[in-house]
């Protein structure tokens, strides 16, 4: 008698604690940095050693920022300085890397993720600490800089020594610089041992390992509405990177105008809303929106630089909502509006 | 027949009064822990990257927060919160709407204010904005 009491209550009891039970957390953090928000989230890690790996982040994402910033004064504006005096100079070893990287991005795109323009971006008032806004640019003024056909190919590295054959070269990193830091800061996790953990710098994320027994769980902005557009859950090592036109932008007579520029015209690209690359690499999947979001919405334009950029997916928004996407996603997508936007599959991209 | 499963039971009535309260207890348990799943009933406010708040989002209130540029407002109601106004030129924060879905989250970027909804399992760890 007694023995059958004891044992309902004991089964009672493991049932309670099973429901309390919660296993490892998850520490986030969120920083503000890099004109951003920086949110980390790391998995199955001892708040102490999370706090510190944070610690240290914030820590290299600051000297990055001062590093690579394109109007702040620091090592980037002085080799910008130089390049316009068509000077030779040391190059300063924090940006050394990313002008390599750049240059390599830039060949890749075909030209049209361009970090060469910092003067078309200074001019449409993009590299400002106030918000954008019109009027629009001279449109003299535009040509004048476009015809200077900047490029990261009109400089020479020779050892660390930099010359540029181009005074219009203004080396703006901002289409991959954040990509770039996003992928040193999962390097430096990785090497104090987090397998888990996802750091997002407003919309450009690299996750890795997984939120314990399950993904990581991404939502994608909408771009014109309230809310979350799109979901998809991470895979163990992948970079997913949303650039839109509604992040830095400015409305002048009914039109608007961001800040992703494109190279050849001068002018904001437009035909896009926002695009979503799939990568392995951040600084890959950075520069490769920015290059998509150029190339536009028809897909014998975006297709080829996907394909050349070696990217593993896209999504696609258009100006009317319509959305393209490469067919290896179509199945990690989940629509959250309803009715779910108009969908067309491209070609496959390998 | 032997006397003695007559006079041992299985169960006797007073196990039947434990056993009815004890399920009792469990189900009071569950009623008051248990969340529709994702929905988060808590949101955290930042403040220049630090926690500066806890919200319950089922208790009614409207928030002030003193950011570097002045006073963002925030609205609490029936489970969810909202950025009212914020001293922003875009008001992108605003744009964002109600929030009450775990993972979900607001940002006033130049007020250095941000807003996450905590759930148990979020539907979304983060957000691509």
């Amino acid at each position: 008698m007694i023995k059958a009491i004891s044992r309902i209550f004991l089964l009672i009891l493991i049932i309670l604690s099973l429901g309390c039970s919660r296993g490892p957390t998850v520490y986030h953090q969120q920083l503000l940095v890099f004109g951003t928000l920086v949110d980390i989230k790391l998995w199955g890690v001892k708040q102490k050693k999370a706090e510190e790996a944070v610690a240290q982040l914030t820590k290299d994402f600051n000297y990055m920022d001062h590093a690579w910033h394109a109007w702040h004064a620091g090592p980037l504006t002085r080799a910008n300085y130089f390049i316009a005096n068509q000077e030779p100079f040391t190059a300063p070893p924090s940006i050394l890397p990313l002008i390599k990287r750049g240059t390599e991005l830039s060949t890749l795109s075909g030209g049209l993720f361009n970090p060469a323009i910092g003067n078309l971006m200074h001019l449409w008032g993009f590299e400002s600490d106030d918000p954008p806004h019109g009027p629009p640019p001279d449109p003299r003024a535009i040509q004048t800089l476009v015809d200077q056909k900047p490029s990261m190919k009109d400089l020479t590295v020779d050892g660390i020594t930099i010359k540029s054959s181009n005074p219009g070269v203004k080396m703006d990193f901002g289409g991959f610089a954040k990509g770039y830091a996003v992928d040193r800061a999962i390097d430096y996790l990785r090497q104090v041992g987090i397998q888990n953990a996802v750091v997002n710098a407003g919309g450009d994320l690299r996750a890795i390992g997984s939120h314990g027994d399950r993904p990581w769980r991404v939502g994608i902005r909408h771009p014109r509405k309230e809310g979350i557009l799109a979901a998809v859950e991470a895979k163990a090592d992948e970079s997913i990177f949303t650039s839109g036109d509604y992040e830095r932008y400015f409305d002048w007579k009914g039109k608007r105008y961001a800040h992703i520029i494109d190279p050849r015209t001068g002018y904001p690209a437009h035909g896009l809303t926002s695009v979503t690359v799939f990568a392995n690499q951040g600084d890959l999947a950075d520069a490769a929106a920015t290059a998509l979001f150029v190339a536009g919405p028809r897909v014998k334009d975006w297709l080829p630089i996907a394909r050349a950029m070696g990217i593993n997916g896209a999504m696609l928004v258009d100006s009317k909502g319509n959305v393209q996407m490469t067919p290896g996603i179509r199945d990690r997508i989940h629509f959250e509006v309803d009715p779910p936007p108009p969908v067309s599959i491209s070609e496959a991209l390998h | 027949m032997d006397t003695q499963s007559r006079s041992i039971p299985l169960i006797s009535r007073g196990d039947g009064v434990v056993i009815g309260v004890a399920v009792a207890l469990l189900l009071a348990v569950f009623i008051t822990l248990w969340q529709p799943e994702g929905h988060g009933a808590e949101a955290v406010v930042y403040l220049n990257g630090n926690r500066w708040a806890r919200l319950n989002l089922f208790q009614n209130q409207d928030i002030k927060v003193p950011g570097p540029l002045g006073i963002s407002q925030l609205q609490v109601r029936d489970g969810k919160i909202r950025f009212v106004d914020s001293p922003c030129p875009t008001k992108l924060c605003v744009h964002a709407g109600w929030l009450s879905q775990g993972g979900e989250s607001a940002t006033c970027l130049p007020n250095h204010v941000s807003v996450q909804v905590l759930g148990d399992d979020p539907r979304f760890d983060t957000i691509n904005f």
